[in-house]
């Protein structure tokens, strides 16, 4: 019989991260039901953007994530194009200055590098914008990633570290013996083990149910268009209002929501690819979108910035986003399960938190006291305790 | 050999796909993610056919698993000009 301390369930970002921590001390196994970063985390913008997240603990969170970004490319030996480009909040309407100003204040407040500019200033670090544009947050703080080569790049130097990984290996079941944790039944056998990190991003429902724990993750969908390849036109990444509101404010405030929940997010990436989103909707795991989505996204996107009108699209991915409720990632281990480990639910801000998740989950593991301040609001019971 | 360009909008040599093959890709997809083959402008119309077949001619038979690249929307490259004007209103 297979035997190892830690089985990782989910090959994406989060997973691959987790793995790699882990096999610091542990021998661990990763278990990915298709290929490694090919579901949510391959279907994904590649922003690090620290000025859109929520002022307090979620800015805290992503600041130990960001960190960890400045020397990953040494630690893990390989480019994953990670790149401190610079971030920027459009703000088109009127209506949204007096939310982006306290915004912005706190975000101050919480150490963030950001300043509101007017349009004029924002159109001359970004001249592809439009000239009706109200104004724009701006910070040097926010960089970009490929997506793509994270989830490699975790993958390959957790290899090197002794990880086995299993892709088109599904987890049928979670074999619980007195409360414990002891194997999982898998597409390709038995494998006995006392560990079972969770990490299945929109799947992580289903796995937890293998355990006999109900959690609630929904599979958010987001819609990306990607253009040809053309000269470096947009310089970082950009965000507008509207994001911001969809991503912060409940339905009740935010009155004016656009269909499918669009907000802007748009980047160049290194190999020259516009990377235009995008929506947010809940639609289970339906894949096939209609094109009225991607007129809306382009509408949109080329309002906010026309110079990009003449691009060509050349084709778009959906991604299925692991939506808690609250906008914050669940990573604890699960009473009444001995270890049973959860670390899932990042919904858009997986690429951001995939650096701090691998470490928090070695953390918690090994009951270490010094990272309890970012595992507490993490909890589990804090969304159990509806 | 290694040399023969397979992708030509991404760069993608034989080499490289052989090199992903014996370290155990075992899908297009799984190529397609690690060398960017098939997600350039012609998205694979012109190179699908050929990795399938590095696929099939490298990889040992019972590893290979059929998965599907997906076509997405758009089926041709659009302006965005164009593609915002699919519909009426104002998101």
């Amino acid at each position: 019989m297979e035997t190892y301390d830690a089985v990782v369930i989910g090959g994406g970002v989060i997973g691959t991260s987790i793995a790699y921590r882990l096999a610091e001390t542990r021998h661990v196994l990763l278990v990915e039901k298709t290929d490694i970063g090919a579901q949510t985390s391959g279907a994904c913008d590649k922003a690090i953007f620290l000025q859109s997240k929520k002022p307090g603990f979620p800015i805290k969170l992503a600041k130990a994530s960001r960190q960890i970004y400045e020397n990953l490319e040494e630690e893990l030996e390989t480019s994953i194009e990670f790149h401190k480009g610079g971030g920027m909040i459009v703000i088109e309407d009127e209506d949204h200055i007096e939310f982006m100003e306290s915004f912005v204040k706190k975000q101050q407040k919480a150490g963030i590098d950001v300043t509101l500019l007017d349009s004029k200033e924002a159109r001359s670090i970004q001249p592809s914008l439009a000239e009706y544009i109200v104004g724009a947050t701006y910070s040097k703080e926010d960089a970009e990633v490929n997506p793509l080569k994270l989830s490699q790049a975790f993958a390959q130097a957790a290899k090197r570290r002794g990880v086995d990984i299993r892709t088109h290996t599904e987890v049928i079941d979670i074999d619980i013996q007195n409360g414990k944790v002891v194997g999982v039944k898998t597409t390709s056998g038995y494998i006995a083990t006392e560990l079972v990190v969770n990490a299945g991003g929109p799947f992580a429902g289903k796995i937890a149910e293998m355990a006999g724990v109900g959690l609630t993750i929904m599979p958010r969908r987001g819609v990306i268009l990607i253009s040809e390849k053309i000269n470096p036109m947009i310089f970082g990444n950009i965000l507008c209002s509207q994001y911001i509101a969809a991503k912060h404010q409940t339905d009740e405030e935010n009155k004016k929501k656009p269909p499918y929940g669009i907000g802007l997010s748009l980047g160049q990436t290194k190999s020259g690819n516009l990377l235009i989103g995008g929506s947010r909707e809940f639609k289970g795991f339906q894949k096939a979108i209609n094109d009225e989505i991607l007129a809306a996204i382009a509408r949109h996107a080329t309002r906010i910035a026309p110079a990009i009108k003449p691009i060509r699209i050349i084709r778009s991915m959906v991604g299925f986003r692991p939506y808690t409720g609250d906008g914050l990632p669940i990573i604890d281990k699960v009473e009444g399960v001995e270890g049973f480990v959860i670390a899932a639910g990042h919904e858009g801000d997986g690429i951001a938190l995939a650096p701090i998740t691998g470490k928090l989950v070695v953390s918690l593991v090994e009951n270490r006291k010094e990272d309890q301040s970012l595992l507490k609001p993490l909890q589990f019971k804090r969304l159990k305790a509806v | 050999m290694n040399d023969m360009i397979i992708c030509r909008c991404e760069d993608v040599t034989l080499g490289e796909l052989i090199s992903h093959i014996e370290n155990g890709s075992q899908t297009v997809k799984s190529l397609k993610l690690q060398t960017r083959a098939g997600m350039g402008i012609c998205q694979g119309r012109t190179c699908r056919v050929l990795v399938e077949q590095v696929m099939t001619y490298y990889a040992d038979e019972s590893n290979i698993i059929s998965s599907s690249v997906g076509t997405n929307f758009p089926i041709r490259p659009i302006r965005l000009a164009e593609l915002a004007q699919n519909g009426k209103g104002d998101p």
